[in-house]
Formats: structure tokens, C-alpha cells, sequence
């Protein structure tokens, strides 16, 4: 049973995955990444990670995706044009990601696992056990996360505040345009 | 080789290691084969989730909790840095229409 689970997961996930590669229009990947991390859910069920779970569906798919698209509706259903202007770029990261690929395989092969430490697993990943370990031993990183949180979202906001004096660019409060439609080829603007 | 007993059946666990290389993988042809630039962040994100995963995969091999608490705090640095980057993405839009990711060659001098 869940070996079926798992591969039915597993399958879902690397198709989801290619589809985050292969599809042309950005909202489809973002789609297929949705896929991926469901299915990533469901794994991680499977590995006695409740609290872990929840929090991929509601953080990840969640929050994170729906900004994503958020990011899509603001800015436009912008195409990718056909070929890139960088040479060898597709022979060459064909060749990097096979190499990266065999380098993972052969470390799978050796992996050696130590012996697993004495606990109890109808306990292990349970939102108390990971309480016990988030606010005893590592109160400090759970701590540091809040601030990097606190820049996070600063930064953001300082990064998108309209503009009062924008010598550079358009004048002062034009807002956001429209990204270029289908097959627009507006040249970037020139300073 | 190690087993993992999950719900009666024997799961391996280089299963889901294996699992984890091809999507990391994936997302790294994305980030390399890709030229818009938010598809790169997704990619980005793809990647992060393939770490996550081996990460919650060693923590239930080695029955260890901190692997999974590495995978939330991974998962704080990824919604920060998308949220950052989808910033920096924004700002830059709004001066220009950016179709490909190498437009973005001021630095080149």
C-alpha cells in the first residue's frame, strides 16, 4: 500500500517537475510546481513528517504559490521568445546536469546510514516532538528566523513603494504598466 | 541499503533520495535552460523542495527529529527569499518590459 502511494507520488512529482521546465507560459509552471509540492506532501506523510506536511501544503503550496501568482496577474502572460542569445546554452547545461546527475547516483551507491537512534515513532514528527526540538535546542535559529522573516518582508515593501522622485525612470506615480503582450517587442527603454 | 518499515511495507530509503536528485535536478535545468526570469525562481523553489525532501528522508532514516526542523527553517528561507526576489522582480519590471533574463546585462560593463 504504500509503495503504491509512494510511487504514484514519486510519478506525480517528476512530472510535475518537467512540467515546471517544459511549459511556456509561466502560470502553468507555477501550476506544476503546486503538483510537485502536493505530491511532496504526500511523501513526506508517508516519512512520519505530519507537522512538516501541513506546513508544505499551507506555507508552500499556499502562501508562497499564490504570491507566485499574484507576481503572474500583475505582470502579464509574458512569452518566452524562441531562442536564446546565449550559444551552446542548451548542449551545455545538458552536459552540467548529466554530470550532476551521475555525481548523485554514485554518491547514492555509497551511501553509508549509521544506526538509527533509539525512538519512538509513533511520536517522531508529531507537532509536540517537533515543539520540543524547536524551543529547547534550537530556540536561538527559531528565533533568528523571526528577524530574517522581519527583513524579508521589509525589503519587500521597500522594493515595491511607488516611487515619489524617480529621476530615471518614468514619471512619478505611473504605477505599474502592462508587461509587452504575445509576441510584443517593445525595446527596453534607453537611458 | 536500508529499508524503512512505513506502514507495514518496506520502503528504501534511497528511494526517496533518488527522488530528490531528479527533481533537484530538474530544477536546475530549469534555472539553466530557462530565460524568463520568474520561471528561474521557480525553479529556484523547485530545488529547495528537492533539499527538503532529502532532508525529512535522512531524518526518518536515522529516527531524528532535527532533520525536520532544518526542513521548516529551509522553508522559512525559501518564503523570504521568493517573497524578496518577487520584490526585486517587480521593482524592475516596472521601469522595463524584461523578456529574457539576459536583458538584465548592465554589470556586463
Amino acid at each position: 500500500m504504500a509503495i503504491a502511494v509512494f510511487f504514484i507520488a514519486a510519478a506525480l512529482a517528476v512530472l510535475g517537475g518537467i512540467g515546471v521546465v517544459a511549459f511556456h507560459q509561466p502560470i502553468r509552471s507555477v501550476l506544476s510546481l503546486v503538483v510537485v509540492m502536493l505530491s511532496l506532501s504526500v511523501i513526506f506523510l508517508l516519512l512520519n513528517a505530519q507537522f512538516v506536511f501541513a506546513v508544505q501544503i499551507i506555507v508552500y503550496a499556499g502562501a508562497v504559490m499564490v504570491l507566485f501568482l499574484f507576481v503572474i496577474a500583475l505582470l502579464g502572460p509574458a512569452r518566452e521568445l524562441g531562442r536564446g542569445r546565449l550559444r551552446f546554452q542548451g548542449w551545455l547545461s545538458a552536459l552540467f546536469v548529466l554530470v550532476l546527475l551521475g555525481l548523485m547516483w554514485g554518491l547514492l551507491q555509497g551511501v553509508q546510514y549509521r544506526q538509527p537512534d533509539k525512538g519512538d515513532l509513533s511520536f517522531f514528527g508529531t507537532v509536540q516532538s517537533i515543539a520540543v526540538g524547536l524551543f529547547t535546542t534550537y530556540l536561538y535559529p527559531f528565533e533568528l528566523t523571526s528577524i530574517l522573516l522581519l527583513v524579508a518582508a521589509i525589503g519587500a515593501i521597500y522594493l515595491s513603494r511607488k516611487r515619489i522622485d524617480d529621476s530615471e525612470g518614468g514619471p512619478a506615480g505611473e504605477g505599474l504598466r502592462p508587461a509587452a503582450g504575445v509576441g510584443g517587442n517593445l525595446p527596453p527603454h534607453s537611458k | 541499503m536500508s529499508s524503512l518499515n512505513i506502514g507495514g511495507s518496506q520502503l528504501d530509503a534511497s528511494w526517496f533520495l533518488l527522488l530528490s536528485a531528479v527533481l533537484f535536478v530538474l530544477g536546475a535545468v530549469g534555472v539553466l535552460v530557462r530565460r524568463n526570469p520568474l520561471v528561474i525562481l521557480i525553479s529556484i523553489e523547485l530545488m529547495l523542495n528537492a533539499a527538503n525532501l532529502a532532508l525529512v528522508a535522512f531524518s526518518r532514516q536515522l529516527v531524528n527529529i532535527e532533520g525536520q526542523l532544518f526542513a521548516l527553517m529551509s522553508m522559512t528561507v525559501a518564503a523570504a527569499e521568493a517573497v524578496v526576489g518577487l520584490a526585486i522582480l517587480v521593482d524592475i519590471f516596472r521601469v522595463r518590459d524584461v523578456e529574457d533574463i539576459d536583458d538584465l546585462s548592465e554589470l556586463r560593463g
